[in-house]
């Protein structure tokens, strides 16, 4: 509240011929540049038939933008950086890295921009990755596909999440425009010292889990670590309760092809999540905590379970070392496929008017290669395709507890889509009815009524898009 | 020969005299300001008229846009939010100074230099920093709950930023915090330039402290407190820094003001042409606002 | 005619709002000396010696020195254009009549009251189509315009104070108005030229919106934007933050400590003196 270019005075009775003269400027106001839809720049083609050889590009400066802020996926990016660099002497690369969130909020204004990084990260779905393909900000990669063979390195289910459109409608078909590093999955970590103390053990079924909760409570330690200040992260929770009450579905919803949130699923889950609340199984007030700062807490002792992305395994593990588990949320059945959200990391794309697509390629190559692969296991991140360096780690380390339980989950198809995807409005809509679940503020009923309000006239909008525009 | 009568005559005119050199004086500050401010507000304006998602053709929206605020509850929301945290970062910096001039006009004080120094200091700390250091006074283990627990008050202790009721008083209070030592400073200098007689004539009609404050300080501070209300009313409705920082609009949307859904409908959401009409607005509340208070407070007529 | 019980009142009440005005800063100040990776989350003290090091960590981790060389040549820029502008005008507007004068200042009081969020949107779109977005100039011509409403109003106030007396005199030793402006009136009116200069110096190093909007590569970034970001970054690490927050105060601190007359007054515009 410092005065920001205030004065004191404050407009007098004069003001008359003032309002006057703002008129005639208001006049003179025709036009902001764009307004014609001349800002939507034309889509690149990546029109390259032969591998990129980098080192022909001459002296070439790579911007990236990307969100691995993390320690394990910190050090596996600055290392290939390194190593891309040492490989291609020519090739400088400016790395911008900020927090997911910061990542979010500012990504649009960059890529529209006039001098937009050359790669950046973006999150799928229609929120991100649907808006830039729609407003011809993003290169489609298929030609790279075909020439780097990405097709058959990654399985279809995990690139088809990185595909639009070629009119920018529609999410998870069409071109292809970007490529994702990591795997990633919502895994339930444990303290293996904490669950010990009360006598658990880690939990075979959900129900195991979730009887466990109680007991955890009573013998005062507290059940879940959980904080929600950013917003994002109870997307994660709400998802793999949703997902235990129907994968299915929710992957079709997602996908533009399900009943939506109006359903028992939705509400359960949600009244599931309010309940873990009101009974003290998550920290009261997590609302107010940040992700960042549970994790914090989770690794310091408080806490017996967190249930989150594969993400944090790196720095969880460095000051919890053997008393850290992580394994996929349960299933329903001992032995049963277990079902969760994920999918791969944030995709690596190039923007349409990068001046070194080519380059840009070759880099996204060796950020997802085999030797790539290798250096995320060596860094304790989970890679999207593990090459040999996962058949090393020993099943027993928690490292070989997340390949595993990657492993299981692919083979059982038991990944969700995050289900920020589902609109271009969802992320917003859902972590905002999300803090009003967790603070007891919003009713089940309620918060399915508003998922399915916005998801509703979004479906609308498409099917009206789609009619329109004739079959296809 | 008349026109050399002519120059004579200009050259001595005297300095009130209109001359047309006073334009060229004015023109260079006049263009930067007119192409930097005054015509994007007027490209505002137009932009509030359309539909644009920032990247295809516009399309005119009629009042569509402004119909929205009072029809759309996630906008109406942001201008209850900010009238509402007006009472934090107006009304109560200046009930809160004038409380304090009215107790301290009565004593001279000594080191006043420094108290105005560390009183004012939180209005030239950048709100950037403001929000991270109360970020942390106000976090769940932060200084304010484990404050509560010492006094026994643990029962009262709560996540203020992450808590639907409590967010938006929580960001009040930053508010007030900062808002504070400007109204003291005005009122502690307006105070001392009362004429002592008045006091001394209230006293002799036997006076007490309430009457005085009433009879004599009160008018005597009719200008500081409008200029009071102007300046917190209008750093108070511009507080983007601060909820950017602090809360991002959360939990839910119950921290969200008029200025950061500006900024998250142009650049974050594609609604182009209503962040526009929510920025209009905004001036306009400012306008009605500050012209309100200098009526009224100082019973200026225009 | 005070009475001892008031005195005691009143020095009371002002300690008592002195200790809340400066417990944050005073807990950000701990804080940054404190350890890095304590589980604190909250404010804390160093309970293990002074840790300086999260200076130097927060300069080199947090690219502070970039972004402080970037504040101080926008800051340097806009204060100077600033200063300026707003003489030649206001003094226009202070000693000279001329047809349209009082509609035009009005114009500029304007700006006063014209909330920065009402002008963000176009001016992004303008400046992005001028190729000026993530450039100096992009931060320097709005903000100056900005801050041309309150140095025209100000320069106004005292050229119209200053006094007739002493115009007229340089008048007769034959200087034309340019001269009697910058050997006369503007070295005469150092201090309320240094008070809009240090406000000026403060608007513009704070500022945060027109960095955010304005500025996406990180070579242009402005301390506040940083230390926007740095929070993203390290939320939980509160001593390299705290560090990070001292850096970017302390040179406006600085200046106004040592001039917090000039801070008060022209903060508080002319409303003192009325």
């Amino acid at each position: 509240m410092e005065l920001a270019r205030t004065g004191a005075r404050r407009p007098r009775g004069r003001a008359v011929p003032a309002a006057l003269a703002i008129g005639v400027v208001l006049l003179a106001a025709g036009c902001v540049p764009g307004t014609d839809g001349s800002g939507a720049a034309g889509a690149g083609t990546g029109a390259a038939t032969a591998i990129p050889d980098p080192a022909k590009a001459g002296k070439t400066t790579l911007t990236v933008w990307d969100q691995e802020i993390r320690g394990g996926t910190n050090g596996e990016i600055q290392q290939l950086n390194r190593e891309f660099e040492r490989k291609y002497p020519n090739v400088r690369i400016k790395r911008v890295a900020r927090s997911f969130t910061d990542l979010k909020t500012t990504l649009k204004l960059a890529v529209s921009g006039n001098h937009p990084p050359d790669v950046i990260q973006a999150n799928q779905g229609y929120p991100d990755m649907v808006a830039f393909v729609r407003a011809g900000l993003l290169a489609p990669l298929d030609n790279y596909a075909g020439i780097y063979d990405w097709n058959t390195r990654y399985p279809a289910t995990l690139l088809n999440l990185n595909r639009v459109s070629a009119d920018g409608d529609d999410f998870g078909r069409g071109r292809l425009y970007g490529i994702s590093q990591t795997g990633e999955y919502i895994g339930l970590y444990y303290n293996k010292g904490v669950l010990k103390r009360a006598g658990l053990q880690p939990p075979r079924t959900w129900g195991e889990f979730t009887d466990g909760l109680a007991r955890l409570k009573d013998r005062g330690e507290l059940p879940i670590q959980f904080g929600n200040l950013d917003k994002y992260p109870a997307i994660h929770t709400f998802g793999v309760l949703h997902d235990q009450l129907g994968a299915a579905g929710a992957r079709d919803t997602v996908l533009g092809r399900g009943d939506g949130f109006d359903n028992a699923a939705t509400k359960d889950a949600a009244a599931t999540l309010a309940d873990w609340a009101k009974r003290g199984y998550l920290p009261g007030g997590a609302n107010g905590l940040g992700y960042d700062d549970a994790a914090k807490k989770f690794a310091s002792g408080d806490g017996a379970y967190l249930l989150t992305g594969t993400w944090q395994l790196a720095d969880l593990k460095k000051p919890m070392g053997d008393r850290l588990g992580i394994m996929p949320p349960p299933p329903a059945k001992a032995g049963g496929d277990p079902v969760t959200t994920g999918g791969q990391g944030l995709a690596w794309s190039i923007t349409s008017r990068s001046r070194h697509p080519e380059v840009a390629a070759a880099y996204l190559d060796f950020l997802t290669d085999a030797h790539a692969a290798d250096v995320m296991t060596r860094h304790g991140v989970l890679p999207a395709v593990p090459a040999r360096a996962a058949a090393g780690v020993s099943p027993d380390s928690v490292d070989g507890q997340m390949i595993a339980g990657w492993k299981r989950l692919s083979a059982a198809d038991g990944l969700v889509p995050y289900l920020d995807y589902s609109t271009p409005t969802f992320y917003d809509t859902l972590s905002a009815a999300l803090q009003g679940v967790v603070s007891g503020k919003t009713s089940p009923d309620s918060f399915a009524a508003t998922l399915q309000k916005d998801y509703g006239a979004f479906m609308k909008k498409q099917r009206e898009q789609h009619t329109s525009a004739g079959p296809r | 020969m008349r026109l050399a009568a002519l120059t004579r005559a200009y050259r001595r005119r005297a300095p009130g005299e209109p001359r047309a050199i006073g334009y060229l004086y004015i023109l260079p500050a006049l263009i930067v300001y007119a192409v930097f401010l005054l015509y994007p507000f007027g490209q505002s304006v137009w932009l509030s008229f359309v539909n644009w998602d920032g990247l295809t053709v516009a399309t005119p929206a009629g009042f569509d846009n402004y119909r929205a605020l009072f029809t759309d509850a996630s906008l109406r929301a942001p201008f209850l939010h900010a009238l509402l945290l007006l009472l934090f970062y107006a009304a109560l910096p200046v009930a809160i100074g004038l409380l304090l001039a009215a107790v301290m006009s009565r004593a001279r004080v000594r080191g006043m230099t420094f108290f105005r120094t560390v009183l004012f200091l939180p209005q030239v700390l950048a709100l950037i920093v403001v929000g991270v250091a109360w970020r942390s006074i106000l976090a769940p283990d932060g200084l304010l709950n484990d404050a509560l627990r010492a006094v026994g008050l643990g029962g009262l202790a709560r996540p203020w930023l992450g808590d639907y009721t409590w967010a938006l008083p929580a960001v009040g209070v930053v508010g007030t915090w900062v808002g504070t030592g400007l109204c003291m400073v005005l009122f502690l200098a307006g105070a001392q330039r009362i004429p002592r007689e008045l006091y001394e004539a209230a006293r002799m009609d036997g006076a007490g402290p309430l009457r005085e404050f009433r009879t004599v300080t009160l008018p005597g501070l009719r200008p500081q407190i409008a200029v009071a209300l102007t300046l917190t009313i209008v750093a108070g409705l511009r507080n983007f820094d601060l909820i950017y920082i602090t809360t991002g609009g959360g939990p839910g949307n119950a921290t969200s003001v008029p200025a950061y859904e500006v900024y998250h409908r142009a650049f974050e959401t594609n609604q182009v042409g209503s962040a526009a009409a929510v920025g209009v607005a905004l001036t306009v509340l400012i306008f009605v606002l500050t012209v309100t208070v200098s009526r009224l407070v100082e019973g200026r007529r225009a | 005619m005070t009475t001892r019980l008031e005195r005691n009142v009143t020095y009371g009440i002002l300690a008592l709002f002195t200790v809340i005005a400066l417990t944050p800063v005073i807990g950000i100040l701990t804080t940054a000396f404190g350890a890095q990776n304590s589980l604190d989350t909250g404010f804390s003290l160093p309970k293990d010696g002074l840790h300086w090091s999260n200076f130097a960590d927060a300069w080199s981790r947090g690219h502070f020195g970039t972004y402080l060389g970037n504040s101080v040549l926008v800051t340097v820029v806009v204060v100077a254009a600033t200063t300026v502008l707003a003489i030649l005008a206001g003094y226009a507007f202070g000693v000279m009549r001329f047809p349209g004068s009082t509609v035009l200042f009005h114009l500029f009081v304007i700006g006063l009251t014209l909330p920065q969020e009402a002008l963000i949107v176009p001016l992004y779109f303008d400046l992005r189509h001028a190729e000026l977005t993530d450039s100096y100039w992009a931060l320097i011509l709005p903000q100056t315009a900005q801050s041309l409403a309150f140095g025209v109003f100000w320069m106004r106030t005292y050229f119209r104070g200053s006094a007739r007396a002493v115009i007229e005199a340089a008048r007769i030793d034959g200087a034309n108005t340019w001269t009697t402006l910058w050997r006369v009136l503007v070295p005469m009116g150092r201090p309320a030229i240094s008070t809009m200069v240090v406000i000026t110096f403060m608007w513009t190093w704070n500022e945060f919106l027109m960095a955010l909007v304005m500025v996406s590569d990180e070579a242009h970034r402005t301390v506040p934007l940083g230390l926007a970001f740095f929070q993203g970054r390290h939320s939980s690490d509160a001593a390299l933050l705290a560090a990070a927050s001292v850096l970017i105060a302390l040179p406006v601190v600085v200046v106004y400590v040592a001039l917090q007359r000039r801070f008060i007054e022209g903060m508080l515009g002319g409303a003192v003196k009325e």
